[in-house]
């Protein structure tokens, strides 16, 4: 190699771009030609001096803020109209007695009531874009690793994706009785939400199934687990991937894993 | 767009966002323009993510970010401001064998950075992207649109110019 050709790769040879064959030909040439080993040390001083003084950069908050308010915005339809003022009058009226109503319902339903409301809260929090996934991964051995430590129990998570139903994540979240784990499915353009945890902890009670704002959400109890499935996806699919969850399950817990 | 087009969107792009903020950064002039030109780099691939199908999301972003740096640049929307050189610079060992090594081995921050921002853009771009964002010729000649072996020849003038600048600036001071 000539020190021609040894100058002309140089970059190259440095960015490790260069094929292996052509490696070992401009080592020896470094080794045996002292002019050439000059232009290999300017070069990576001035790599150090790059890597030293212009670093990669952090983001403002301010960016990050504005981006994640932009992808909210895309969540909330655009068509909220704006209400006379008189309207939000008569709005207020009815929800004042929207709220005297629900004062009335009995404790224990309430008490179920509260928690589907915390875990549809938590669905659509997600979605608007602050909290979606702690854990982004369509891999169940990448998303169920990610909760140890966090929590004192370790989430089923399996891969539906050949069903049409991939998983997207998880993230870790808080409702009425405490840290909890919520896998994230999609279908579609939609978002599923599975809430699980230990049964013992309770609580357990709840109605099989309850639609609200346009949110189905079905809750069972398996052996060791209540779980909580909430999605705008309509109710027959959610059944569907309910059963294949179920399916996942027993079939988890065979000893034979089939 | 659909909230699981959002959801991959956060999963996919935002993990890109100081990548996205650092090239803008070192291409544009100052903190206000990056944060502009990032803000609406981000924006635009916000709109346009359904149309994303690749499995490189940092290189379309920052090709993104570019083409917006580019824009911003061609239609002086950004304000120009003078490069400010540090008067010190720190003396660090100069041996005799290698003056140039040495020379650019005591080259500081502002120097540094003051060169990098002297550099044209479509030097600047190879420069940022390969040794601030460590991307491969093929990824630089993807978000550049430029053939491989143009990476390859920008990168080493941008470094030689490099070179020339900061030993130059170090000799002044010396």
């Amino acid at each position: 190699m000539t020190c021609k050709d040894f100058e002309a790769q140089l970059d190259a040879y440095i960015d490790n771009e260069l094929p292996p064959a052509v490696v070992g030909e401009m080592t020896e040439h470094l080794d045996a030609c002292a002019a050439c080993a000059r232009s290999h040390e300017r070069q990576l001083a001035l790599r150090r001096a790059l890597t030293q003084h212009a670093p990669a950069l952090q983001a403002p908050p301010g960016l990050r803020a504005s981006i994640r308010q932009a992808i909210r915005a895309q969540i909330r339809p655009a068509a909220t109209p704006r209400l006379p003022e008189w309207r939000w009058l008569a709005a207020a009226a009815v929800l004042v007695g929207v709220v005297a109503g629900t004062w009335r319902v009995a404790t224990t339903r309430a008490r179920a009531e509260a928690l589907t409301d915390a875990l549809l809260a938590s669905h659509v929090r997600s979605l608007l874009g602050s909290h979606l996934l702690d854990v982004a991964s369509s891999d169940q051995h990448t998303v169920k690793p990610w909760f140890n430590g966090k929590l004192d129990y370790s989430p089923s998570v399996y891969d539906l994706a050949g069903r049409g139903y991939p998983l997207l994540g998880g993230r870790l979240d808080y409702v009425a009785n405490g840290a909890v784990a919520a896998l994230v499915y999609g279908r579609r353009q939609h978002v599923i939400s599975v809430f699980l945890w230990p049964a013992e902890r309770g609580p357990t009670a709840g109605p099989a199934t309850v639609t609200r704002q346009g949110y189905h959400m079905l809750h069972w109890i398996a052996p060791d687990y209540a779980y909580w499935v909430v999605s705008d996806l309509g109710s027959t699919e959610l059944r569907e991937f309910t059963q294949l969850l179920q399916r996942a399950d027993s079939a988890a817990a065979r000893p034979d894993g089939r | 767009m659909a909230p699981s087009e959002l959801a991959r969107f956060e999963a996919l792009v935002l993990p890109h966002l100081d990548a996205a903020y650092t090239l803008a950064r070192y291409l544009m002039d100052n903190d206000d323009d990056a944060h502009d030109v990032a803000q609406e780099a981000l924006l635009r691939a916000l709109k346009y993510f359904d149309g994303f199908r690749g499995d490189d999301a940092r290189a379309w972003v920052l090709a993104i970010v570019r083409n917006a740096c580019h824009t911003w640049q061609r239609t002086g929307r950004s304000h120009p401001v003078a490069v400010e050189f540090n008067e010190e610079l720190h003396s660090g060992a100069v041996g005799d064998e290698h003056p140039e090594a040495a020379l650019l081995r005591a080259a500081d921050r502002e120097a540094v950075r003051g060169a990098v921002a002297a550099l044209p853009l479509e030097f600047r771009e190879v420069i940022i992207l390969r040794e601030v964002q460590g991307l491969s010729y093929k990824e630089i000649g993807e978000i550049a649109e430029i053939p491989v072996g143009t990476v390859m020849s920008r990168l080493s003038r941008a470094r030689r110019r490099l070179a020339r600048a900061l030993s130059s600036v170090a000799r002044e001071r010396s």
